[in-house]
């Protein structure tokens, strides 16, 4: 009798908290809806039809765009270099970030300094950011000039860089200085993720291993690394979100065909410049979708490497 | 000196605690303390130098600014003169502007964000985990590829001129699905005992969520506040889109770009480093201030194991 | 969830509808909501009278230097003298003029009257995005005549239809640091001897700041006896001895040290390397003389006409500029209002009276210091805007280039078969 009284009671309960559920989400999902996922779908329409900039479409195409892309040398060097940037970018950011985080993590003085000053080159926008690394790494920058004065010149010879190496101009280094770049700019942020992550394993588990006798070498590949899984899902997979996206640093840096040499040529680039160079949106958009595409299996790829998480 | 060191390490750390487990370690973690103060002063350095030498590179010649002289030689005021003199429009408009912009997306990215995120912590509704999905495809997405229709869209609704062009830049910023992200990471690790009693007592979904969760959010909701502030202000690619056809719109990051395009000034690197002082220092004052926040609401509403 | 989804894709797609609707294919113009703004049909054979025509016009502009923005402003000042009855209102396209025009377009909602680069002219005019001109110049009896030839074919369409009116236009000039080069080279040959003259030479770090790619290149090799197309334009030519032998006396220049690009000598542009003194001679326009003007007024520096090659032939590149009028800008009357004042004698004299720019009609007075630049007009090749799909070649050659120069091979093969493939697949399109 009591239960019966009470399931109408509870199910109204779940109907009110599901509607409440629907009531907070609703604005962002209608954005989201709209201004993104929405973007996407016209996107992926405007791809399979001949499309006038004026007149939108203008005859159905199929997928010769996609076969195109397949065909398209250019589009092949934007996928090279975007997934080189990213697979070197993403793993020496986070060693980077982590190494710091577990310096920081420690009771050390000036902890709260360290942490800020570590973060304190991602508060510049892309745009300052990356002419200040223009000026630093140009021909007769600063960074050529320590180097020559601290005597690392013929350390640079044998690498194969002269005393005025153009850092962003070479296309041999291009990409290089980018990656140098953003890595610098973003470790600390790595690092605040990561110093999450490490401050919710408890102090058992240390304990437990300082008295199995492990050093602290063994104690952080043994204990800490595999315990900083979520830690490591999280990071990797907004770096690589973030890394497959590169536009700013290499549009300011080569301008809209990814000078020099096509060595900062990358995926969104091309886009851009299907877009406003080649005026080709159709084209453009295929592009959109496959780099889409790309993201979204290098992000289900990470959850299967990393397993699941509560997070997700 | 060893003990203090050791009480110093506390057991928080790793490292330190391994170390303190052993005489050997003691003696070990004392050199790994300081070489681990090497490491922190050294990346430090890296970190604020670059910095410093924009702020010296803006004092030079443009001859100097090629010379690894610490102090100018000479010391000249004319790259900020020639800035200064330059800019259109003045710098109060502009920053007023970028103030504008960046406080309305911040309130709305806290407002809607943490309802969304709220609900998707703790609210119970069918079909929540394909939306949250959804919420995070949206970082897949390049705004490059939205331009065109996104344009198209709000010039459609007459919004891309005169004092409305505002709204567009507004609205499509208004909320992210980072804001999301990181408030309904920061509500999962709130216990659940806390709203229980709050129903218990008869409150509402919105009253739990206003009088209870929300106050116990403040350390996710200055990260999300600082983060959306500084990205926001920082940002170019839509305020470009929508705001360069008047001057007197023009934010401070684009009023400064299209300065140094326009200056022509390529690399007359004095005044160009002038730009990057002026373009950095709102952001640089208000990390000052509130650091703290900054670095403890990532830390806090980061990824809980 | 899916029913919002379809709200969503209807919002997304009514509101390009909204703009594609009316745009049916074949009927590009005429579809303003306004009747005034439809085109000069509506007056149909009447003649066109600037003074007689009320409302307003926007100019989308694009400054390169505060001294373009002032030398405008002035102009348009005249223009409200001359016709009070039409109100302009400058609009700043800045950013990246190029993608925020295209998007503007596509939204059609472009400015009544805006720049046209001779690089992308041909692309826009195939796409539609701006309307012809032919009518406005007939009823307006607008002669045409004065504009340098060259200038003006570059914003003819295939269809025989002019689509701009150069506002102004610029020929490449040997600059030269008079202090280092006292009389300056008028043939190739005496070229290579003054900058060997001067390698080596104290303060400076090479003889020449030089393009490693067509922008300049282009002049050198034509000059030399090579060409890139053939005359028709409807094939390449780079692939002729001639043409190799002329492209490998180029790359010899960066081979023998005699020249290096602005890159390598750490410069914004070749010009600044004229000014802060790392090289004694360069190639650049008008646009020089403003910057050399305002930035190193210091220096000792001449503009001299190019010199000439084995061809014997005077040789040298033109860039230019037109005012165009887009099939959906409102103001279409008014727009040519003021572009007939802008682009005739009275209002170029005015414009390029600011001297940051050079005139694009025979009958305006040269301004000052822009003598060697104007007399280039009459021979001078369009350096762009030429064939369709012209910064896919370039690109091509100035990458294939860079390469070699940059890994001291300076092998013009790898160069020409990336420029044949580039050329072959643009000539496809």
């Amino acid at each position: 009798m009591t239960a019966s009284r009470l399931l109408p009671a509870r199910k109204a309960g779940a109907r009110n908290e599901a509607l409440a559920g629907y009531l907070f989400i609703l604005v962002p999902m209608i954005m989201f809806l709209v201004l993104n996922i929405g973007m996407v779908l016209y996107a992926l329409y405007m791809s399979v039809w001949k499309w006038s900039v004026l007149k939108g479409p203008i005859s159905f195409i199929g997928a010769r765009n996609y076969q195109n892309i397949l065909s398209d040398e250019k589009f092949w060097v934007a996928v090279r270099n975007t997934l080189y940037y990213t697979a070197i970018w993403v793993p020496l950011t986070m060693a980077v970030g982590l190494f710091l985080a577990v310096i920081v993590n420690q009771k050390i003085r000036g902890q709260t300094f360290f942490r800020g000053a570590f973060y304190f080159p991602a508060i510049a926008s892309s745009a300052a950011i990356t002419v200040l690394w223009i000026f630093l790494v140009s021909p007769s920058g600063v960074f050529n000039e320590i180097r020559g004065a601290l005597g690392l010149n013929p350390l640079f010879q044998l690498l194969g860089y002269g005393p005025n190496q153009d850092w962003m101009g070479d296309y041999h280094t291009a990409l290089n200085s980018v990656i140098i770049l953003n890595a610098w700019t973003t470790s600390g942020t790595f690092m605040l993720f990561y110093l999450a992550s490490l401050q919710s394993i408890s102090h058992e588990v240390y304990e437990a291993a300082a008295i199995d006798g492990a050093s602290a070498w063994q104690t952080f590949w043994k204990v800490t690394f595999p315990l900083l899984r979520p830690g490591h899902f999280f990071v990797a997979t907004v770096g690589v979100i973030g890394g497959l996206q590169l536009f700013d640093q290499a549009f300011i840096g080569g301008g809209p065909n990814g000078e020099p040499n096509n060595a900062l040529l990358t995926i969104v680039l091309y886009l851009y410049n299907a877009l406003f160079i080649q005026i080709n949106f159709s084209y453009a958009a295929s592009m959109g979708i496959v780099l889409f595409v790309i993201i979204f299996g290098a992000t289900l790829i990470q959850r299967q490497l990393f397993g699941r998480t509560p997070a997700w | 000196m060893v003990s203090s060191q050791t009480d110093a390490m506390g057991p928080a750390g790793p490292v330190a605690v391994a170390a303190s487990a052993s005489p050997v370690g003691e003696r070990g973690g004392r050199w790994r303390r300081r070489v681990a103060y090497v490491i922190l002063i050294g990346y430090a350095l890296l970190m604020f130098l670059p910095f410093a030498w924009t702020l010296i590179t803006s004092f030079k010649t443009l001859p100097d600014s090629t010379q690894l002289t610490i102090i100018p030689q000479p010391f000249t005021l004319e790259p900020w003169r020639f800035v200064f003199a330059n800019l259109t429009p003045p710098i109060p408009v502009m920053f007023g502007n970028s103030l504008l912009i960046a406080g309305v997306v911040t309130v709305t990215n806290l407002a809607l964000g943490s309802l969304a995120g709220y609900a998707f912590a703790r609210l119970r509704f069918p079909g929540r985990e394909v939306l949250f999905l959804v919420v995070l495809a949206t970082l897949m997405i390049p705004d490059q590829l939205r331009l065109p229709p996104v344009y198209v869209l709000f010039s459609s609704l007459g919004l891309t001129k005169g004092v409305a062009a505002y709204i567009p830049v507004i609205v499509i910023s208004a909320i992210s699905a980072s804001s999301i992200f990181l408030l309904r990471q920061y509500f999962l690790t709130i216990p659940r005992d806390i709203e229980e009693a709050a129903r218990i007592d008869g409150a509402g979904f919105f009253t739990t969520f206003w009088r209870v969760m929300l106050p116990l959010a403040t350390p996710a909701l200055s990260a999300v506040t600082i983060l959306q502030f500084q990205g926001t202000w920082n940002s170019f690619f839509w305020p470009v889109v929508f705001l360069s056809a008047d001057p007197s719109h023009w934010t401070l990051p684009l009023g400064l770009t299209l300065f140094r395009q326009s200056g022509g000034f390529g690399s007359n690197w004095p005044p160009l480093m002038a730009t990057v002082v002026i373009a950095t220092l709102p952001i640089l004052l208000l990390y000052l201030f509130f650091q703290r926040y900054f670095v403890e609401g990532i830390a806090a509403s980061g990824v809980k194991g | 969830m899916r029913r919002v989804l379809v709200v969503a894709m209807c919002l997304v797609l009514v509101g390009s509808a909204c703009g594609t609707s009316t745009g049916t294919p074949g009927a590009s113009t005429g579809t303003g909501p306004v009747g005034s703004s439809g085109g000069p049909s509506e007056s149909a054979g009447a003649a066109f009278d600037p003074s007689k025509i009320t409302g307003n016009v926007t100019i989308g502009e694009w400054d390169s230097s505060p001294a373009e923005h002032s030398a405008l402003s002035s102009a348009l000042a005249a223009f409200s003298v001359t016709y009070p009855n039409i109100k302009v209102k400058q609009e700043n396209v800045s950013g990246d003029f190029r993608a925020q025009m295209i998007t503007r377009f596509g939204a059609h909602n472009p400015p009544d009257l805006f720049y046209v680069n001779a690089e992308y002219a041909q692309d826009w005019i195939d796409n539609g995005f701006l309307a012809p001109l032919d009518d406005y110049i007939a009823k307006s009896a607008f002669k045409t005549d004065p504009f340098f030839k060259n200038y003006l074919q570059i914003f003819t369409g295939s269809d025989g239809k002019i689509y701009g009116l150069p506002k102004d236009g610029n020929t490449i000039a040997l600059a030269y640091n008079a202090d280092l080069v006292p009389t300056p080279p008028t043939t190739l040959d005496e070229l290579v001897t003054t900058a060997q003259g001067l390698v080596g030479k104290k303060g400076i770090k090479a003889p020449m700041c030089l393009n490693a790619a067509l922008d300049r290149g282009l002049g050198f090799i034509e000059a030399q006896g090579g060409s890139l197309l053939t005359a028709d334009n409807k094939a390449e030519a780079i692939d002729t001895p001639a043409s190799k032998q002329a492209l490998q006396w180029y790359m010899d220049l960066f081979k023998n040290g005699l020249g290096t690009t602005n890159k390598a000598l750490g410069d914004g542009w070749c010009g600044e390397a004229l000014g802060k003194g790392d090289v004694a001679m360069t190639f650049e326009g008008g646009w020089l003389l403003g910057f050399m003007q305002s930035t190193y007024p210091k220096v000792n520096w001449k503009f001299a006409e190019m010199p000439t090659g084995s061809t014997g032939q005077k040789v040298t590149l033109s860039y230019t500029a037109a005012y165009g009028i887009g099939v959906d800008s409102a103001n279409k009357d008014q727009a040519w209002a003021l572009m007939q004042y802008l682009t005739g004698p009275q209002g170029m004299a005015v414009w390029t009276g600011g001297g940051i720019a050079v005139p694009s009609r025979s009958d305006v007075p040269v301004p000052a210091g822009f003598d060697v630049i104007v007399k280039g007009a009459d021979y001078s090749k369009p350096g762009s805007g030429f064939i369709k799909g012209y910064n896919d070649i370039q690109t091509a050659f100035a990458n294939a280039f860079d390469a070699e120069i940059t890994n001291k091979t300076f092998n013009v093969d790898p160069v020409i078969a990336a420029t044949v493939s580039a050329v072959n697949k643009a000539l496809a399109q």
